[in-house]
C-alpha cells in the first residue's frame, strides 16, 4: 500500500485537524463469512472535501459507507463521524433507486421528509429544484426514465440538509445528460460546503470530481490521498515525453518500432531525435489518468 | 410516533395503489369461504338432509319385502334410486363413482330371515367413498334390517304363544322416542345442531388470516432489494420503528379480510343457498380473537420475511408453512380424529390455538373468559415473532 505521506502520518497520530471522518483500524465481518470484507482499515475525510472511493466489485466500498452511515456494526476498529465535537448530519445515496415506485415524485418526497422529522414544504422545494424535478412532482416513480429516477433518488439524499453526504454509484445506466446534470449538481453541493464520499466506477467521473481519492480492494486500502499526488506514480508510473511537433512519416515508423524496445535502447531514440528537427518539449513521469493508476493497483484479473 | 405514522400512511398508500393485490387480498379468502361452506353445506349434516344416492335392485319377492324397502327409503341421508339395470350393469357404474353404493336385495332373502342360512344383504361401494360415509350407509341398513328381522322375530314368538305376546301392539319406532340428542350449539337454540358452515367457516377463516405472510414477506423483500430500507434505517429509524410501521397496517388489512369474511358468511353464503353463519353472542370475545390471531398471523409474516431472501422464497415458504401449520392445527382435519401422537403435537400449533379460540365464540357461545386462554397463547406466539425477527435483524446487521 502506498498513500500520501502527510494523510498517513495523521493517521497515524489520530484524528486529523479538521477532519468530519475518522475511521481508524476498522475491520469487519459479515455474519457467516470466512473472510473480512474491510481489514485494519484507517481513514480521514477532511470537512468540505470530495472524497472519491473506488474499487473493484466486492473490494468493501458499500460495505464501508454501510459502516459509516451506522448501518453496519464494526467487529473492531472506531470510527468518528462529528465536526468540532458536533454530530454531524449525514446522509445516504444508494446505488439503488431507493424509493416507491407506486408514490409520485412529490409523495416520496413527502414521505422520506416526514419519517426525518423535516419541515417539509421549504425543504421539498429546495431539493425539487436542486434536482430540477419541478416537471415531474405528481408523476409516479415508476414512469420516470432512468435519469429523473437518479435524479430523485439524489433529491432524497438532500432532504435532511446533510453536511455529509455519501453517493454510491448515483450515475449507473443513465444517459450522459443526465449524468452530467448530476455531477454539476454534486459539485454545486460540495461548493456549499457538504462534505461528499463519492463511491463509482467511472473513473474519468471521480478524476473530474474529486480532490482525494481512495483506491480499496479486498477490505483494504491500496492507495489513498490526494488525486494529483497519486497520478504522480511515486510507485510504478510511467514516462512519458512530449514532442513540439509531428514527426514526418519515417520517423514514425523508427518510433513506433523504439516503442516496444527495452530501456537499454533509450540511446537510439534520442539519437534518432538528434538526426530530425523535432525536439523534446515536455517530459512528464507517473500515470496518464486514474484508470491506469486503479487498474496498475488492482490488476486485470475479473473480480465477478 | 411521528415516524411510524409516516410509515404507516405510506403503507396504506402503496397497499392502495396496488389494487391487483388488494382485490387478491379480499377476493380469494372471500371466494375461498363462500366456496369452502357451500361445499361442505351437507357433509355429515345432521338436520339439512343428505341426498347420497344408491341403487336399491330387489330381488326378491317375498313378504318381508314390503317393510324392507319401507325401511330403505325412508333412511335419512340417502336416497333410493330406482332401477331396472341388471346387477353387473350397476356394479360398473358404481364403480365409475355413479352412485356410490349399490344394495342388492338377494331372492330369497324374506324367507332366509328366520332359518339357519339367511341369504345376506349385498352392498357394493364406490372406490373413493370415504370411510365415514360407507360406515354411517352400512349402519342405516342395519339399523332397518334389526327392525325388519325383530318385528317378524316377534311376530314369529306371537304365534307360538298363541297370542300372549301383543305382538300387534309393537312399535318398533319407539326406540327413537327413548333416545333424546341434543347439541349443546346455543346460538342455535336449544338441540339444534349447528350448520356446517358454522362448524367450518372459523377454521377457514383463520387459515386465509395467515396467508397476509405472502403480500407482507414479498413487500418486505422487495424494500431490501430496492435499498429503501437499507436508506430508512440510514436516516435514523430504529427497527422498533420499521417492523410497527409494518405492524399496524396490515394488522387493520387482516381485520378487514377477517370483516369481508364474516360478512360473506353472514349474508352471501345464504344467498347462494348455503346456512346463515351466526357470529356468537359475545362482540368482545370475537373482536378479542381477531385482533390477536390478526398480530400473531403479522408477526409471523414479518419473521418470514427477514428469514427469507427472495420473494420467490416468501412465496413458497409461506404457502407451504401454512398448509403444514393447518393441516396439524385442525384446519384441514379435525384434531380428534387425529393419532395421539399428532394430537399431542397439534396443541403448539398457532393455528390450532386460533381455531380453539373461534370454534369457543361461533359454537360454544363463548365469552372473553372462555377465550383469554387461546387469545394469551396467539399474542406469546405473536411476541416471540416480532423478538425473533428484531434479534434476527440485529444478527444480520454484525451484532452478534
Amino acid at each position: 500500500m502506498y498513500h500520501d505521506d502527510d494523510l498517513g502520518k495523521s493517521i497515524m497520530r489520530g484524528k486529523a485537524l479538521g477532519a468530519v471522518i475518522h475511521v481508524e483500524r476498522l475491520s469487519f465481518r459479515y455474519p457467516g463469512s470466512t473472510c473480512d470484507a474491510l481489514r485494519e482499515l484507517s481513514l480521514d475525510i477532511e470537512k468540505g472535501s470530495l472524497f472519491g472511493l473506488l474499487g473493484p466489485n466486492g473490494s468493501g466500498k458499500t460495505t464501508l459507507i454501510s459502516l459509516l452511515m451506522g448501518l453496519l456494526t464494526p467487529g473492531s476498529g472506531c470510527i468518528d463521524i462529528a465536526q468540532e465535537g458536533v454530530s454531524t448530519r449525514a446522509a445516504l445515496v444508494p446505488q439503488d433507486n431507493a424509493f416507491y415506485d407506486c408514490l409520485s415524485v412529490l409523495e416520496n418526497l413527502h414521505f422520506f421528509a416526514g419519517v426525518q422529522g423535516i419541515r417539509q414544504s421549504e425543504r421539498i422545494a429546495a431539493v425539487i429544484d436542486t434536482a430540477d424535478l419541478g416537471a415531474f412532482r405528481h408523476t409516479r416513480a415508476q414512469r420516470l426514465s432512468g435519469g429523473l429516477k437518479r435524479r430523485l433518488n439524489l433529491a432524497i439524499g438532500l432532504l435532511g440538509e446533510p453536511h455529509l453526504l455519501f453517493l454510491d454509484e448515483p450515475t449507473v445506466g443513465i444517459d450522459p445528460q443526465s449524468r452530467h446534470f448530476i455531477l454539476e449538481a454534486i459539485k454545486r453541493i460540495n461548493a456549499a460546503g457538504t462534505t461528499v464520499v463519492y463511491s463509482s466506477h467511472y473513473m474519468e467521473e471521480v478524476q473530474a470530481l474529486c480532490d482525494e481519492v481512495g483506491i480499496l480492494d479486498r477490505g483494504r486500502f491500496l492507495a489513498r490521498g490526494n488525486l494529483h499526488t497519486l497520478l504522480g506514480g511515486d510507485r510504478g508510473g510511467q514516462l512519458s515525453m512530449g514532442l513540439d511537433r509531428a514527426p514526418d512519416p519515417a520517423l514514425r515508423e523508427a518510433l513506433s518500432h523504439l516503442a516496444q524496445c527495452s530501456d537499454k535502447q533509450l540511446k537510439q531514440l534520442f539519437a534518432l531525435l538528434s538526426g530530425t528537427d523535432v525536439s523534446v518539449d515536455r517530459v512528464r513521469y507517473g500515470h496518464a489518468d486514474l484508470e491506469a493508476l486503479f487498474m496498475h493497483l488492482t490488476g486485470h484479473q475479473l473480480r465477478d | 410516533m411521528r415516524a411510524s405514522l409516516h410509515l404507516i400512511k405510506k403503507e396504506i398508500l402503496l397497499l392502495m395503489r396496488d389494487w391487483h393485490a388488494l382485490v387478491l387480498l379480499f377476493v380469494m379468502p372471500a371466494a375461498f369461504i363462500l366456496i369452502m361452506s357451500l361445499a361442505l353445506q351437507n357433509r355429515f349434516s345432521a338436520q339439512s338432509g343428505v341426498h347420497i344416492g344408491y341403487y336399491l335392485l330387489n330381488r326378491d319377492t317375498g313378504a318381508v319385502d314390503v317393510a324392507l324397502l319401507k325401511g330403505l327409503r325412508a333412511m335419512h341421508g340417502f336416497r333410493a334410486l330406482p332401477t331396472t339395470a341388471s346387477q353387473r350393469e350397476l356394479e360398473a357404474q358404481v364403480r365409475g363413482g355413479k352412485p356410490r353404493f349399490v344394495l342388492i336385495v338377494p331372492p330369497g332373502f324374506g324367507e332366509s330371515l328366520a332359518s339357519d342360512t339367511p341369504v345376506p344383504l349385498r352392498i357394493m361401494a364406490t372406490p373413493d367413498v370415504f370411510p365415514a360415509v360407507y360406515r354411517l350407509f352400512q349402519s342405516s341398513v342395519r339399523e332397518v334390517l334389526a327392525k325388519v328381522y325383530l318385528k317378524q322375530a316377534l311376530n314369529a314368538l306371537a304365534r307360538q304363544s298363541k297370542g300372549e305376546l301383543p305382538s300387534g301392539s309393537i312399535d318398533m319406532d319407539r326406540v327413537n322416542k327413548l333416545l333424546v340428542s341434543q347439541s349443546l350449539y346455543s346460538p342455535g337454540g336449544k338441540g339444534r345442531f349447528p350448520s356446517s358452515v358454522q362448524q367450518n367457516v372459523p377454521a377457514w377463516l383463520l387459515f386465509a388470516m395467515f396467508f397476509i405472510a405472502i403480500p407482507l414477506s414479498t413487500t418486505w423483500v422487495r424494500e431490501r432489494e430496492q435499498g429503501t430500507y437499507m436508506r430508512l434505517r440510514s436516516m435514523g429509524l430504529g427497527m422498533p420503528t420499521l417492523l410497527f410501521g409494518k405492524l399496524v397496517p396490515y394488522i387493520g388489512l387482516n381485520l378487514l379480510q377477517v370483516i369481508s369474511m364474516l360478512l360473506i358468511g353472514v349474508f352471501v353464503v345464504p344467498w347462494f343457498g348455503g346456512n346463515t353463519l351466526t357470529l356468537g353472542h359475545s362482540w368482545p370475545a370475537l373482536i378479542l380473537m381477531a385482533a390477536v390471531a390478526s398480530f400473531a398471523a403479522v408477526a409471523y409474516a414479518l419473521l418470514v420475511a427477514n428469514l427469507v431472501t427472495t420473494s420467490e422464497q416468501a412465496t413458497i415458504f409461506t404457502g407451504v408453512a401454512n398448509l403444514l401449520m393447518a393441516a396439524l392445527g385442525g384446519i384441514m382435519v379435525p384434531r380428534f380424529v387425529m393419532p395421539q401422537t399428532l394430537q399431542a403435537v397439534s396443541h403448539y400449533s398457532p393455528m390450532a390455538w386460533g381455531l380453539d379460540g373461534f370454534l369457543d365464540v361461533f359454537l360454544r357461545d363463548g365469552g372473553v373468559s372462555m377465550v383469554a386462554g387461546s387469545a394469551l397463547k396467539l399474542f406469546a406466539f405473536g411476541g416471540a415473532c416480532l423478538v425473533m425477527t428484531g434479534l434476527y435483524m440485529g444478527w444480520r446487521r454484525g451484532k452478534h
